[in-house]
């Protein structure tokens, strides 16, 4: 999947006073995403392939047009990017790395061909695991990107999630691992990439997604990182990231699943962010940009759906918040 | 790979002339599209640079990428350059090539595609193999990390280089460079962080006096505000004394009055609070400064309300003020988050649970 930018640009045509979702036009933009390679960008945004093919096929899903890309396409695409030690690279001829390994099993997932994968790759399944295990620190019990040793709570939580979706979470140190998270929580209520680092959204995400599968969210300062959750909300209705950082639709979604998670999102406007959101896209050719006037790609474009699909926006598709 | 075997025929053929023409006559060159795009990727001039007449790769032969043939989704159309760059780089790494040469194929790919973190983790391997002086390595990398702000490969092979070199000489001043140019980078604080762990920086008097300088420029830099919480409390052992947690409330304070509606000092205070087990009404005169459920008119902070809400919870007599400061909350200084507001309020009728 394509993660170049553009063509449109959200939010810039004369937007109809009844805000909508232009359903169609996001299928279409998404489903045009792979025509697009004699553009520079779409090279460049190589090492992303195959998370991009997750969010495009998320966002499609979504949409109630879980059908829109071709399933065997997608399925040869995802093994052809998977390695024998069990990892996945983000496309043919890249190193295996946590991201995309975690990005091939939600896809698998989502396609519901784990039976194929062991069709074609016997002991695929146990494989994987043995790749994602094998990147846990058995002293800290955090997780590793890849072989090269760079650790971030991105990847802890990425680890829990592939793992229980493929069943094999006996493959790692759960306690451990929850206790390496609760080590990241910090003195404003949130969560950063490792013990001290600042709160972030996008690990608070990460760190109560991993508590969440683990069944451990007692761990956390509910009632405080809620409120920190909800100081997030801007005038205009939008999710910054970090405190006196500016808003963003992929936000949306890293502040509101958490809060679903935490059985908080009432304590947002959801009225206000659903009208920030539908700001965002492009009336004509399909995409949502990070905020209004920008550049659309599939990022901001699935974010922007799963967050208006958390705030129940009529029509689409109920997401996971975890 | 018929496809690739053809598409690289074919450029060998009509491309090079035209490649050749174009190096001869740079002044008469006229910006192609092509060109324009290549800056897009390096976001400098330059000429693009090819392998294939190069004497020095003479012995080598570039490996097509094996894409699986024509797939739909995967079929990659590269620019000229940066694929016939890769083409050498997976030739070199199938024999294990751990060279100058490569060491500079790789430079010249991460100038095109910073984010490619394979070419990174083989660039890692030469310079182990090769021995290259880490200075230099670390000398090159500056201008490449202030090109490239939000890059997690560069900040990874730079952490795996200083950790080897063990020193963090001219690590501050780096640092200084990229903060001038994104006060909040991510990346770049974590990485002041690991510094100060690694090399034990706490007490250093540079590395406080440093994010006094930072919030000194942007009092609501949170990041700055994160950081000195780091230093004090958060990468230490047990907790701070008396006189650096007064220190502390001071300093933040006079910080609030600068801009008494800014959440990091308020987040941060309550942080040294907690740490040093004082009770939050240590603040109580301090907050009524910006706050007076009385005088609901004349209220210059909502943190200063929220604070108050909870001094005023904690005294049984109080309870209504509380309330009080919730509902203006609620209804007046922070209204998108009501719902949140109105849930504290009802946490006042409950019967108080040992904490």
């Amino acid at each position: 999947m394509s993660l170049v930018s553009g063509p449109g640009r959200g939010g810039m045509a004369g937007m109809p006073v009844e805000m909508q979702l232009f359903v169609d036009k996001h299928v279409s933009y998404i489903q045009s995403l792979d025509t697009r390679k004699d553009e520079l960008e779409y090279w460049l945004t190589e090492h992303l392939r195959l998370n991009g093919l997750y969010w495009g096929l998320t966002a499609l899903h979504l949409l109630g047009h879980a059908h829109a890309l071709p399933r065997t396409g997608i399925l040869d695409f995802v093994l052809s990017c998977l390695h024998e030690s069990g990892g996945f690279g983000a496309a043919p001829g890249h190193d295996a790395h946590m991201l995309y390994t975690v990005s091939g099993v939600q896809i698998l997932a989502t396609l519901d061909a784990f039976g194929e994968l062991e069709e074609r790759v016997p002991g695929g399944r146990q494989k994987i695991g043995k790749f994602i295990a094998g990147l846990q620190d058995p002293e800290t019990g955090t997780f590793a990107g890849d072989e090269w040793g760079e650790q971030d709570t991105r990847f802890l939580y990425g680890a829990l999630n592939a793992l229980s979706l493929m069943g094999l979470l006996e493959l790692v140190d759960v306690e451990k691992a929850v206790q390496h998270v609760h080590s990241c929580a910090n003195f404003d209520g949130g969560y950063g990439t490792s013990p001290g680092a600042e709160s972030h959204s996008g690990q608070v995400f990460t760190c109560v997604g991993a508590l969440t599968i683990a069944g451990r969210l007692d761990l956390v300062n509910q009632e405080k990182l809620g409120a920190w959750l909800s100081e997030r909300q801007l005038k205009n209705g939008g999710l910054n990231g970090r405190p006196e950082k500016k808003e963003d639709v992929c936000y949306s979604w890293w502040v509101m699943s958490s809060m679903a998670m935490l059985g908080k999102l009432h304590w947002i406007d959801g009225d206000r962010l659903t009208r920030f959101i539908l700001q965002c896209q492009d009336p004509e050719l399909g995409g949502l940009a990070d905020r209004p006037g920008d550049m659309v790609d599939v990022f901001h474009t699935v974010f922007g759906i799963a967050g208006l699909s958390l705030l129940k926006y009529p029509g689409l598709e109920e997401v996971d918040p975890v | 790979m018929a496809f690739n075997f053809i598409r690289a025929w074919l450029r060998t053929i009509f491309l090079s002339p035209y490649r050749l023409l174009r190096a001869l006559l740079p002044k008469y060159t006229t910006p192609s599209r092509y060109f324009e795009e290549t800056q897009v990727a390096s976001k400098s001039s330059r000429m693009p640079k090819f392998y294939h007449d190069d004497e020095a790769w003479a012995d080598m032969a570039p490996l097509p990428q094996d894409d699986g043939g024509l797939h739909p989704l995967a079929a990659i159309a590269y620019s000229d350059e940066y694929s016939e760059a890769m083409g050498y780089l997976r030739a070199a790494m199938a024999q294990n090539e751990f060279s100058e040469r490569v060491l500079g194929l790789t430079e010249h790919i991460i100038s095109m595609n910073p984010a490619h973190y394979t070419v990174w983790l083989y660039r890692a391997k030469i310079i182990a193999e090769i021995g290259r002086p880490l200075q230099d390595e670390i000398a090159w990398l500056n201008p490449t990390a202030l090109k490239h702000l939000k890059n997690y490969q560069i900040w990874h092979h730079r952490h795996t280089m200083i950790d080897a070199l063990g020193s963090p000489d001219g690590e501050p001043e780096f640092i200084s460079a990229m903060v001038e140019l994104d006060s909040k980078n991510y990346h770049v604080w974590s990485y002041r962080q690991w510094l100060v762990k690694r090399f034990d920086l706490f007490d250093k008097p540079e590395e406080l006096a440093w994010t006094h300088g930072m919030i000194e420029e942007d009092v609501r830099n949170n990041s700055a505000w994160n950081h000195r919480y780091y230093l004090v409390v958060g990468g230490r052992e047990g907790k701070p004394s008396a006189d650096i947690a007064n220190r502390e409330i001071e300093y933040t304070k006079a910080a609030i009055r600068k801009a008494p509606q800014n959440q990091s000092p308020w987040n941060y205070i309550l942080g040294i609070l907690r740490a040093a087990e004082l009770p939050k009404s240590t603040l109580k005169d301090f907050a009524t400064e910006f706050a007076d459920v009385q005088n609901p008119d004349h209220v210059h902070s909502s943190h200063a309300l929220d604070l108050l809400a909870d001094i005023y919870a904690e005294e049984e007599s109080s309870k209504e003020k509380a309330a009080k400061a919730l509902e203006l909350l609620a209804t007046k200084y922070d209204p998108i988050r009501a719902n949140y507001w109105n849930f504290r309020k009802g946490l006042l009728d409950q019967p108080k649970v040992a904490a």
